[in-house]
């Protein structure tokens, strides 16, 4: 069968309209989005940005990815997530060559080592989307000496009890709300193969007796150590009575890698850890029915620590502007709980609070501690002297190391880093 | 070959008036080569038996004095070559070996925080080998307490690796035995294997839960989360838990004698198993190639003697080692004064700061700590302990050999 010349270029001729067609029926649309987008700043289209991040869960960098995909789209820009291995090395190397990322984390014990090395740029004047939402004690962290806002935190986590629901009504234990009934219902529960309460002994967990106590690490201008205080001894003499008879241990003391596991493989009844551990329980221990309480008080009231990471804004971006509007893209309340939504980290807002907690009510009290938690901070080049805080913890609390000698040992030493 | 050599000779007559000119020059050191070849010939008994190998005598050297009749300019040309041949190599040495050197040592005159261009930091003299060794403080403490537990990580792992890996090498060198390349080869694989792998398996098998537990008998030893000294938990066996008065009450740089005495911790012992292990097998390879280079005759001779296998070793085969031996003694005393890797990956100084070393310290500080001036300066101070180190090793191996 033979075709004429003539067919073939019809054929053609048809084949080269219908495409045609589709082609401009495509590109109809694709000109009118365009015409609309002009209403949005016209300095975002094409404009290229950076994110700097640590490596997280590859569900979380997914969700990341996906929410600036979402941006791109919107404004033509090219924003782009480059999650960093070894990424306080890495983000170092890259802002010592003076150049860098355009946006970054910034952790918040990270924060003044920053600052002090003047790599952030300060928040412009109403580039943050109503600032004052954010809460007060989050907004402390990522605010200058000066008392500037530099950068809006991204999500945050507080600690708050965890415990083995159906493990405490089985003993007949109510989750302890203050000091005398955590020593009562750590003994408890101290039962069964499993060990009361299960934390690390580390200042991030420590801290926070120090803070129900009325003490700190430091003074609040971390000028001074102030370790040797009645305060802390009295939130120290709490956990070495547990510790001494038990009640209190350390993961490591139980063969758990950390906490979370402690209370997962059953060898835990609470643990005190942030709402990271949520997630984990779920995924690894699925048959566990985990129950969440704020943490006891002392005699001087609820303390916890809030642990916050911000998007920082490299002081060497050529893109400053452009950088700020995808900031606070993610970091406004519509953009907090579309991030925060996907996962058990907080939204750094309390105007969407209630919308997280629709979804997840039993998390109440990681939220509720946002109102009172302090800040996980202090000044460059304070590391080391944490180090020497753990140092001696577990001698303290069995009280091979009185606390007077320990308290004045670390105070010398952390006053020889403070230069006070 | 006489055409090949006449015209080589007029083209090198001619070079001598085109100086600088490649092409020719080369001729004229072939002509040149060429003649010594000749007059080697001329010379050796054996003329008439060796074919001329024209190349071949440039290896005596005399073509340069020869060349002296050629003119000196032909030398200097050479010298040009030589350089235009070593420059990628002096720039990649320059950009990469000595400038970071001088970087870190002016670093380490600065208060540089790491994030900022170094360019910006402030100088401030000899702060930080004042923090480091003279102001009573943390970071004067910090750095006692890496030395010593660096001090113990070598004198533990140095002989004993060393010892292993000549043990090793001198099994397999046997030839009774079979299956000697099995053996080989699973003696080497730890050191082909990733340092941050075989690392995090001993941290595994380490664990409180881990295989060591399960297949040591007595307690469980709980490795990982122990600071104590090993010394310390010796005495403590015999009832000495707190130091004596005088060991408690004086100190040197911010510890006490107690505190010097305590040993390695049992986190640190589990790090210097694991790093023994790992380099043996690269240090049996060392041996491997010096037992393989023993002559066999020397052996039986000694044999036929009346010299003992014992004999044998202490007297044939040790000597005859010696540059192997003290290439694994300097290369283990280079390494383990910069232990890093499987400190970080398995315990990060942990427990208590009780597997801190100086090189694990300099990265902490560096980059965790924001002070990097400090961690620059403590680079400087281990780079003079290890030339120091190196130098006094060097100087007992050398005496030895004096000796005998």
């Amino acid at each position: 069968m033979t075709t004429s010349p003539n067919v073939a270029l019809r054929r053609r001729l048809i084949a080269v309209s219908v495409v045609a067609t589709f082609a401009i029926s495509a590109a109809v649309p694709s000109i009118a989005s365009a015409q609309s987008k002009k209403a949005k700043p016209v300095n975002l289209k094409g404009q290229k940005l950076s994110i700097y991040g640590w490596v997280s869960s590859p569900e979380e960098d997914a969700a990341l990815t996906t929410i600036l995909n979402r941006w791109n789209k919107k404004t033509g820009a090219k924003a782009k997530f480059l999650p960093q291995k070894e990424y306080d090395t890495a983000i170092q190397a890259a802002l010592a060559s003076g150049a860098g990322p355009d946006v970054f984390y910034v952790d918040s014990a990270k924060m003044p080592d920053l600052l002090k090395a003047g790599a952030l740029a300060p928040a412009p004047t109403g580039a943050i989307s109503n600032p004052n939402d954010i809460y007060p004690s989050l907004r402390d962290v990522f605010t200058s000496p000066e008392g500037k806002l530099i950068c809006p935190p991204k999500d945050f986590s507080t600690l708050a009890l965890t415990y083995d629901a159906d493990f405490l009504k089985a003993k007949g234990v109510n989750p302890p709300t203050n000091w005398d009934e955590l020593k009562v219902a750590a003994e408890k529960l101290t039962t069964d193969g499993r060990t009361g309460l299960v934390m690390g002994f580390e200042y991030p967990r420590v801290g926070v007796f120090m803070f129900q106590g009325g003490g700190a690490m430091t003074d609040a201008k971390i000028k001074k150590m102030t370790v040797n205080s009645p305060q802390n001894k009295a939130a120290f003499t709490v956990l070495s009575d547990m510790y001494k008879n038990k009640h209190l241990q350390a993961p490591d003391e139980i063969s758990a890698g950390w906490a979370g596991e402690a209370l997962g493989k059953q060898k835990a009844a609470m643990i005190i850890e942030g709402n990271w551990v949520v997630s984990y329980l779920k995924k690894d221990f699925p048959s566990l029915n985990a129950g969440y309480a704020e943490l006891p008080a002392g005699p001087a009231g609820k303390g916890t620590f809030a642990f916050t990471v911000c998007y920082g804004v490299n002081k060497n971006s050529k893109n400053q502007a452009a950088a700020w509007k995808l900031v606070d893209a993610l970091t406004n309340a519509e953009g907090a709980l579309a991030w925060t939504n996907e996962f058990n980290v907080m939204p750094a807002r309390a105007s969407v609070a209630d919308k997280w907690l629709a979804k997840r009510p039993n998390l109440k009290p990681f939220v509720s501690g946002a109102q009172y938690a302090r800040k996980f901070q202090f000044v460059p080049g304070f590391g080391d002297v944490q180090g020497e805080f753990n140092k001696g913890l577990k001698d303290v609390f069995s009280g091979k190391v009185s606390f007077d000698d320990y308290a004045t040992k670390v105070d010398k030493a952390g006053n020889s880093v403070l230069g006070g | 070959m006489e055409v090949l050599s006449l015209l080589n000779t007029s083209i090198g007559g001619a070079s001598g008036k085109h100086r600088g000119n490649t092409r020719f020059h080369y001729a004229s050191r072939q002509q040149l080569n060429l003649n010594v070849g000749e007059t080697m010939t001329a010379t050796t008994p054996l003329a008439g038996a060796t074919p001329r190998r024209p190349t071949k005598p440039a290896k005596t050297g005399s073509w340069l004095s020869q060349d002296k009749r050629g003119g000196k300019a032909l030398f200097e040309h050479d010298v040009r070559t030589g350089w235009m041949f070593l420059t990628p190599f002096v720039l990649g040495m320059l950009i990469f070996v000595i400038l970071p050197i001088f970087t870190a040592l002016w670093v380490s005159f600065t208060d540089w925080s790491g994030i900022t261009p170094p360019l910006q930091a402030t100088n401030v003299g000899f702060d930080n080998y004042r923090t480091l060794l003279v102001d009573d403080g943390l970071r004067r403490a910090d750095f006692a307490l890496s030395m010593k537990n660096n001090f113990y990580y070598v004198i533990f792992v140095v002989p004993i690796q060393t010892a292993l890996a000549f043990f090793l090498a001198f099994v397999v060198h046997q030839k009774l035995l079979k299956g000697r390349d099995y053996f080989r080869l699973a003696f080497f694989f730890p050191s082909i294997t990733s340092s941050i792998a075989v690392s995090l398996i001993f941290k595994f098998m380490f664990q409180t839960d881990g295989l060591i537990n399960k297949v040591v008998p007595g307690p469980k030893v709980n490795w990982f989360g122990n600071s104590n000294g090993a010394i310390h938990n010796l005495l403590g066996i015999f009832g000495l838990n707190k130091a004596p008065g005088f060991l408690g009450n004086h100190s040197v740089m911010g510890l006490t004698f107690w505190d010097w005495l305590s040993g390695p911790s049992v986190a640190m012992c589990a790090i210097m198993g694991c790093v023994i292990w790992t380099t043996s097998g690269t240090l049996m390879l060392l041996f491997l190639g010096g037992l393989q280079n023993i002559p066999e005759s020397l052996d039986e001779a000694a044999t036929l003697d009346g010299a003992s296998a014992f004999g044998r070793m202490r007297h044939v085969t040790l000597p005859m080692l010696r540059p192997q031996v003290f290439l694994v003694l300097v290369l283990g005393l280079i390494g383990t004064w910069q232990v890093f890797d499987q400190i970080y990956a398995m315990s990060f100084g942990g427990p208590d700061k009780s597997t801190i070393t100086p090189a694990f310290w300099i990265y902490y500080q560096s980059f965790r700590n924001g002070q990097a001036g400090l961690g620059a300066a403590l680079a400087v101070i281990l780079c003079l302990i290890i030339t120091l180190f190196t130098y006094i090793q060097r100087r007992i191996v050398s005496d030895r050999s004096v000796e005998s």
